[in-house]
C-alpha cells in the first residue's frame, strides 16, 4: 500500500512539474508532428501503401520521441540533485522507480495522443481499438526498460548517447510485436495475439525492472 | 553511549584518497563540527555519515545499526542537508515539504509545522524557483528534519542562510545528535560541543572539546 502511495506521490510530482513547466511534453509533440510531415514527404504514399508504411513511421517517431522523454525523467532530478534526496528516504527504491516510469509513460501517451490523430490524418489509415491498445501496451514496457537505463546512465557524462545504445535493443520485442499488431488492426485483421504478446512481454519487464531498480538506484 | 562509531573510514575515488584511515564517535545528543580547508574531506565524510555514499573501507555503527547493512532503517533516523538543496523548482515550498512526508511516511500535515519552524510559514505557496537562495537553504533543513530524525548530518548549512540562521541551527539541532561542516569557527563554538579538523582526508590531531551547550 505504501509503495502504491510512494509511486502515486512521485508520479504526481513530475507531472505538476511538467504541467508548470511545460518543458518537455510541447516538444516532444512537435517533434512527432514533424517526424510524420518529413516521413510523409519522404514516401510515396497513396491508399495502397500507406496501411504498410504507416506502423514503420509511427514506431520510429514513438522509439524516438520515447528516449528523449525518458532520458530527462532521471537527468532533471540529477541536475537538480533531488534524486539523492528522494533516496535518503526510507522509500523504496523500487516505489521511486515505478512513479518515474508511470510518469514518463503518462508523457509518451500524451504525446500519442497528438501522434495517432496526426498519422490518420497524413496517411489516411484507420485508427481503431487495437492500434491505441497496442501502443498503449508497448509504451508500458518501453517506459520501465527506459527509465531503467535512463536512471543508470544518468550520472555519466555520455548519456545521451549511451542511453540509445543501451535501451534500443532491448525495446526491439516491443517495435517488432508493436508493428505487427498494428499493422494488422490497419489493414483490418484480428490483433489477439500480437496484444497478448504485448502483455506478456510488459509483465515480464515490469517485474524485471521493478527487480533490478534497487541496484540501479540505491548504490 | 555512543550514537555514531565510524571505524578506519576510508574512501578512495582511483588513485585519490579523499578520505583515510578516520575514527569518529559521537556521543548521543552530541553535536560534531567539523572543519577543514576545502578539499580536506568534510563532503566526504558528511556523505557517509548520512549513508548517501559508502566508504571504501572501514565500518561505521549508527544507533547500534551497521551503516552499510541496514541503510534504509537507518534513512527514518537520519536528516541530511547536502550542499545543494535538491528541491523542486516548478513546487511551492509546502508542495516540496509535503512530497517528502510522503516519502517518509509521516502525515502531511508535519509540512505546516516544519515551514513555521524554518520560518517559511508565509512563503510556503510560492513556487520554489521564486524563493532566494537563503529561503531554499532553509526549506532543504526543514526537509531534513520533517521526520524527526534523531542524527542531524549538515554540510556546510550555514551557507546562503542569513543571520538569523544561527539560530535557525540551534533551534533543529537541539535535542538531537548533529555533525556539522562549517567554514565558520563562531558558528562551531555557538553550536557544537566539540570539533573534529580535517586536512587531505586526515584527521589533524585529537578532536577538540569546546563547551557545553545547553
Amino acid at each position: 500500500m505504501r509503495t502504491i502511495s510512494i509511486a502515486l506521490a512521485v508520479a504526481r510530482k513530475d507531472m505538476t512539474s511538467e504541467w508548470r513547466t511545460r518543458e518537455l511534453v510541447p516538444a516532444l509533440a512537435q517533434f512527432v508532428v514533424l517526424a510524420l510531415v518529413i516521413a510523409n514527404f519522404a514516401f510515396q504514399i497513396d491508399s495502397r501503401n500507406a496501411a504498410a508504411i504507416a506502423p514503420g513511421v509511427l514506431w520510429m517517431a514513438l522509439v524516438f520521441a520515447g528516449l528523449v522523454a525518458f532520458g530527462r525523467a532521471f537527468a532533471a532530478e540529477r541536475e537538480q540533485a533531488s534524486l539523492e534526496a528522494m533516496l535518503l528516504t526510507p522509500a523504496a527504491p523500487a516505489a521511486i522507480f515505478a512513479g518515474k516510469a508511470l510518469a514518463a509513460a503518462l508523457l509518451l501517451a500524451i504525446c500519442e495522443a497528438v501522434l495517432l490523430p496526426t498519422l490518420a490524418l497524413f496517411f489516411g489509415v484507420r485508427l481503431s481499438f487495437d492500434v491505441v491498445s497496442a501502443v498503449l501496451l508497448a509504451t508500458v514496457g518501453m517506459a520501465v526498460l527506459g527509465c531503467l537505463f535512463a536512471a543508470m546512465v544518468a550520472r555519466v557524462r555520455a548519456r545521451e548517447l549511451l542511453l540509445p545504445v543501451l535501451t534500443l535493443p532491448l525495446w526491439i520485442p516491443f517495435i517488432v510485436v508493436g508493428g505487427q499488431a498494428v499493422q494488422a488492426a490497419m489493414g483490418g485483421s484480428v490483433t489477439g495475439q500480437a496484444t497478448g504478446l504485448l502483455l506478456d512481454l510488459d509483465i515480464l519487464f515490469v517485474v524485471l525492472t521493478s527487480l533490478a531498480a534497487r541496484f540501479v538506484l540505491d548504490d | 553511549m555512543s550514537a555514531l562509531i565510524g571505524t578506519a573510514l576510508t574512501q578512495r575515488y582511483g588513485s585519490e584518497v579523499a578520505l583515510d584511515d578516520v575514527d569518529i564517535a559521537i556521543d548521543g545528543g552530541e553535536h560534531l563540527a567539523v572543519l577543514g580547508e576545502n578539499g580536506a574531506g568534510k563532503t566526504t565524510l558528511l556523505r557517509i555519515l548520512a549513508t548517501a555514499s559508502r566508504p571504501t573501507s572501514g565500518s561505521l555503527e549508527i544507533f547500534g545499526l551497521d551503516a552499510m547493512l541496514e541503510r534504509r532503517r537507518l534513512r527514518a533516523r537520519i536528516g541530511f542537508v547536502a550542499h545543494a538543496p535538491g528541491l523542486y523548482p516548478a513546487l511551492s515550498a509546502a508542495e516540496n515539504l509535503e512530497f517528502f512526508c510522503t516519502l517518509q511516511g509521516v502525515p502531511r500535515a508535519r509540512a505546516v509545522e516544519v515551514l513555521d519552524l524554518v520560518g517559511l510559514a508565509d512563503a510556503g505557496r510560492r513556487p520554489t524557483a521564486k524563493l532566494s537562495r537563503g529561503a531554499q537553504q532553509r526549506l532543504a533543513i526543514g526537509r531534513a528534519v520533517l521526520h524527526d530524525p534523531r542524527l542531524l548530518v549538515l554540510d556546510e548549512p550555514d551557507a546562503s542562510l542569513d543571520s538569523d540562521g544561527a539560530d535557525l541551527l540551534a533551534r533543529v539541532m537541539r535535542g538531537r545528535t548533529a555533525v556539522i561542516a562549517t567554514h565558520d569557527h563562531a558558528l562551531a563554538n555557538r553550536l557544537c560541543q566539540r570539533t573534529l579538523v580535517l586536512r587531505r582526508g586526515h584527521v589533524v590531531g585529537v578532536p577538540t572539546r569546546l563547551r557545553v551547550v545547553h
